[in-house]
């Protein structure tokens, strides 16, 4: 365990995480953020146009502008990943997966979320060989190819219009369920000539030999699988929160930290803010805000404790 | 030193990250745009086994993904 006891340690260095940081910084607290990277998903969005103050940024540009603001503050950033949090003898202990425990009085939580998995034979082990989950960095490599695309919601619905803008020769797009895109970017696929739909259907297997061969793809209204030969594929199915380690705190049935208006978790001295939290509106701006009111109340927390 | 390539797409937010942290550290790299250059693209796929970016290689050896610590180990 480091010997440095900080007022505050910040789980995550998306945008709660970074604005939560510079209003704790400006406020005078010993602060350090423990984060696995920065910018957190904010860095997979290709353009952003509803960001005040910037007719139209890039993800990852914005999120160097915050870091920016983060250095001018003069921050402590550890970049690990936390992999525990528990109250100990009146402080909390955030563990990193490589740095080991670091101790504070209190913690904010913005730790974010990530893609989810199929969970089918064969997706871990060629990941990076044809299954992908970022649609924005790996279409260019597809050009030409017959590629599959599970996931019928708005990230599914753009990485089959990244396939097209890279000349994929086809694209099987699977989803679940009906397809629940908005409309405005539904009707730009669905009758495509070189797309294909499968609705209510489950991807069950990834076939492959060095690289991905086929992809099995099970109707839920009559059980029958078809195998479709593909090169690739792109796997946008959702996000799940990253609380797997906050054993200490109360969650929803989706896994997201539950908080309340002033973003208190069930455990006194934890707050919460962002993607990670049960607050519905997942947007980079609600984040910010969520991690400003987060500060603030840590910040309360602290000086009347 | 080693020769230091990236395999890059332009509309890749990690390999922006990459770019930055090499130029930040002073390394000197040369880049491949795999989405503008197919038959670029067909060689790191033969040469990493890799269809997604960023990819690096450092002399014979090959870094997946953004990997700042891995590079750093490499380049001592």
């Amino acid at each position: 365990m480091t010997g440095e006891l900080y007022d505050l340690i910040i789980i995550g260095a998306g945008p709660a995480g970074m604005t939560a940081a510079v209003y704790c910084l400006r406020k005078g607290l010993r602060t350090l953020i423990l984060s696995k990277d920065i910018g957190g998903q904010a860095n997979w969005t290709t353009l952003v146009e509803n960001y005040m103050g910037f007719l139209e940024i890039s993800g990852p540009e914005l999120m160097q502008r915050f870091e920016e603001q983060l250095k001018k503050e003069k921050a402590t950033v550890v970049i690990d990943e936390a992999v525990n949090l528990e109250a100990q003898a009146g402080v909390f202990a955030v563990t990193g997966k490589t740095t080991g425990a670091h101790r504070a009085r209190a913690v904010i939580v913005a730790s974010g979320k990530r893609p989810k998995k199929l969970g089918v034979k064969g997706e871990e082990e060629f990941k990076g060989k044809g299954v992908s989950y970022c649609s924005t960095c790996d279409a260019p490599l597809f050009r030409e190819a017959v590629v599959a695309v599970a996931g019928g919601g708005n990230s599914g619905v753009q990485a089959v219009l990244d396939l097209l803008a890279n000349e994929a020769r086809q694209i099987y797009l699977i989803s679940d369920e009906e397809l629940t895109a908005d409309q405005v970017l539904a009707e730009k696929i669905i009758d495509h000539p070189k797309v294909r739909l499968y609705q209510h259907s489950l991807v069950s297997e990834i076939h492959s030999e060095q690289m991905i061969a086929a992809v099995s793809v099970q109707s839920r209204k009559t059980g029958l699988v078809e195998r479709l030969p593909v090169e690739g594929i792109f796997v946008e199915i959702g996000l799940e929160p990253n609380s797997d380690f906050l054993q200490a705190l109360r969650k929803n049935d989706l896994g997201e930290v539950v908080i309340d208006c002033e973003c208190r978790t069930s455990l006194p001295g934890v707050f919460a803010a962002g993607d990670v939290t049960n607050i519905p509106e997942k947007q980079i701006i609600v984040a910010c805000g969520e991690g400003a009111k987060a500060a603030i109340k840590a910040w309360a927390y602290l000086t009347q404790k | 030193m080693a020769e230091v390539t990236v395999y890059t797409t332009s509309t890749c937010p990690w390999c922006t990250r990459l770019k930055d942290f090499l130029r930040a550290e002073g390394i000197s790299f040369h880049e491949v745009d795999v989405g503008k250059d197919p038959a670029a693209a067909k060689r790191m796929v033969e040469l990493t086994g890799q269809r997604s970016v960023p990819v690096t290689t450092i002399g014979e050896q090959i870094i997946i993904g953004y990997d700042p610590d891995g590079i750093k180990e490499l380049l001592g």
